[in-house]
């Protein structure tokens, strides 16, 4: 593949050009995944997704546990790839570049598309070091505090933490520890954000102010989100993406993707009975 | 099949049965309706009345439950459909009610007047058809039967029809001023039968939503640019 032709690199160094205007079906899609299949060594954990993201939208997994909608979520950044065993078939093209190519540096694909994972996971510093420290790692030295101000900014945080953002980010409450997961991501300058679950371990004020952020953050960024709560994914999804499971005669789980719609038609006149069945509550 | 909601969906299919409830009422009031005012029974009229207490009754229960029912279950799919077709359902039907009341007091104002019996005929044909188009409508809910709704625009063609020759036919009952009194009441029973023929077909639009999640709206045959009169 000629990267130099396309609108992202992912070999690392220069910022990438994302290509791409809101509205355009065809010009706006982020990821392509095609045929996506997730092994665990011989284990086939997920089997033939084919899901296109959108740019400036908001992507939502749901299905029951064990479905693999966490497993495709870190496919989108190769965390994978951290899982001895683990390996990919089909493809995941990310602005029209094989994320999985040789020539793909997984680093610099992790600073375009940063993670929040389902705990608040601040590191042991202050609230400023925790900004940027991902920054300072790629190397940026000036700009600092203007950096941290724009992400706090971003994440809806700033006016709770600006006197204090040599504090240690432990002492903040775990909605606002989430938040500056959020700020810390979007520090890097991402273009996407992937979500693993991010409110449930938080209380549902801090919920419904992180579905806000969402709603906010997706002017700027690609969003997509993994979460349990159906309710969630209607409220502040664009599309969303239904995953069932199937249980094999030796107990092994592979998800599969039942069905992948607008929000509106999904939640309200699904086409797959499947689907029908889980919104609904009704299974078996 | 697992249900994980079996709360919600008895909550559901009670609220379904209220909305029932409320269309049994005013497929019995609209016969009765027409009964009372062609015959004219004034026992008849009272009793349509009565009935339309516990349709209005029903309605406003229906109406709270619904919302408590919304606000704390979060219908999804075929649920939330149905949710919104009870909803609706719940307040055409409580029009309808209404209407029936309307044709039925009409028995009380014309009882002592003189009547033509073109008029008169034309009263009874249409109440012959709207209360089996009524019916057509709810048993097409009950089944969720898209075909059966369908059906009811053409059902509800003739009663137009009738409803807008109703102007010419009173016009021509001449010049005796009881008999005119008498014939002007009948088109307001008419148009009253007109808007209840009109609910029904509402209702079979309502049907075709919940099953298919589209929202069309049927086009009436009976549909004119200009009042034939």
């Amino acid at each position: 593949m000629n990267l130099e032709r396309s609108p992202v690199r992912l070999t690392g160094g220069q910022s990438p050009v994302v290509d791409g205007s809101p509205g355009d079906e065809r010009t706006s899609v982020v990821f392509d995944l095609e045929e996506l299949n997730v092994f665990y060594g011989s284990f086939r954990a997920v089997k033939d997704v084919t899901v296109p993201i959108r740019k400036n939208e908001i992507t939502a997994l749901i299905g029951p546990s064990g479905c693999g909608k966490s497993t495709v979520l870190r496919c989108f950044n190769r965390m994978n790839d951290l899982i001895e065993g683990a390996r990919v078939e089909g493809s995941i093209r990310y602005h029209g570049v094989d994320l999985y190519g040789d020539d793909v540096d997984p680093v610099e694909v992790r600073r375009r598309i940063g993670m929040v994972f389902q705990r608040p996971n601040p590191f042991p510093k202050s609230i400023y070091d925790n900004i940027v420290f991902g920054p300072k790692i790629a190397g940026r030295k000036t700009g600092l505090d203007d950096l941290v101000e724009e992400s706090l900014t971003k994440a809806a945080l700033w006016d709770e933490v600006k006197d204090k953002l040599r504090d240690s980010a432990s002492d903040l409450s775990g909605g606002q520890q989430q938040r500056l997961c959020i700020a810390r991501a979007i520090a890097t300058n991402p273009d996407v954000v992937l979500m693993d679950e991010p409110c449930s371990a938080l209380d549902p004020i801090a919920t419904l102010r992180i579905e806000e952020l969402m709603l906010d953050l997706k002017r700027d960024y690609t969003i997509v989100i993994v979460t349990h709560n159906m309710q969630q994914a209607a409220r502040v999804s664009d599309r969303t993406a239904f995953f069932s499971v199937d249980v094999n005669e030796v107990g092994q789980r592979t998800g599969r993707l039942v069905e992948f719609d607008t929000t509106d038609k999904l939640f309200t006149t699904p086409a797959q009975t499947e689907t029908e069945q889980y919104i609904t509550g009704r299974f078996g | 099949m697992t249900d994980t909601r079996e709360h919600f969906h008895q909550n559901l299919s009670n609220l379904e049965q209220s909305v029932l409830d409320n269309a049994n009422r005013c497929i019995k009031m609209s016969a009765m309706a027409v009964e009372a005012v062609v015959l004219p029974d004034l026992d008849l009229a009272a009793r349509v009345a009565e009935e339309d207490l516990a349709v209005d009754q029903t309605y406003l229960e229906t109406h709270n439950r619904w919302i408590n029912t919304m606000a704390r279950q979060a219908p999804m799919g075929g649920d939330l459909r149905l949710m919104s077709v009870v909803l609706h359902l719940n307040t055409t039907l409580e029009r309808t009610g209404d209407q029936c009341v309307n044709i039925a007091k009409m028995a009380l104002v014309t009882k002592d007047l003189p009547r033509s019996d073109r008029v008169l005929q034309m009263i009874r044909e249409m109440g012959d058809l709207v209360t089996p188009m009524l019916r057509t409508a709810v048993d097409s809910f009950v089944r969720r039967d898209v075909e059966a709704a369908r059906l009811l625009p053409a059902m509800d063609e003739p009663i137009d029809r009738l409803n807008r020759n109703m102007y010419r036919a009173v016009v021509d009952c001449g010049p005796a001023p009881a008999v005119l009194e008498w014939a002007t009441r009948m088109m307001m029973v008419a148009r009253a039968m007109e808007r209840i023929g009109d609910q029904a077909v509402d209702i079979g639009e309502q049907v075709v939503f919940l099953v298919t999640g589209e929202f069309v709206e049927f086009a009436d045959p009976g549909d004119h640019d200009g009042d034939r009169v």
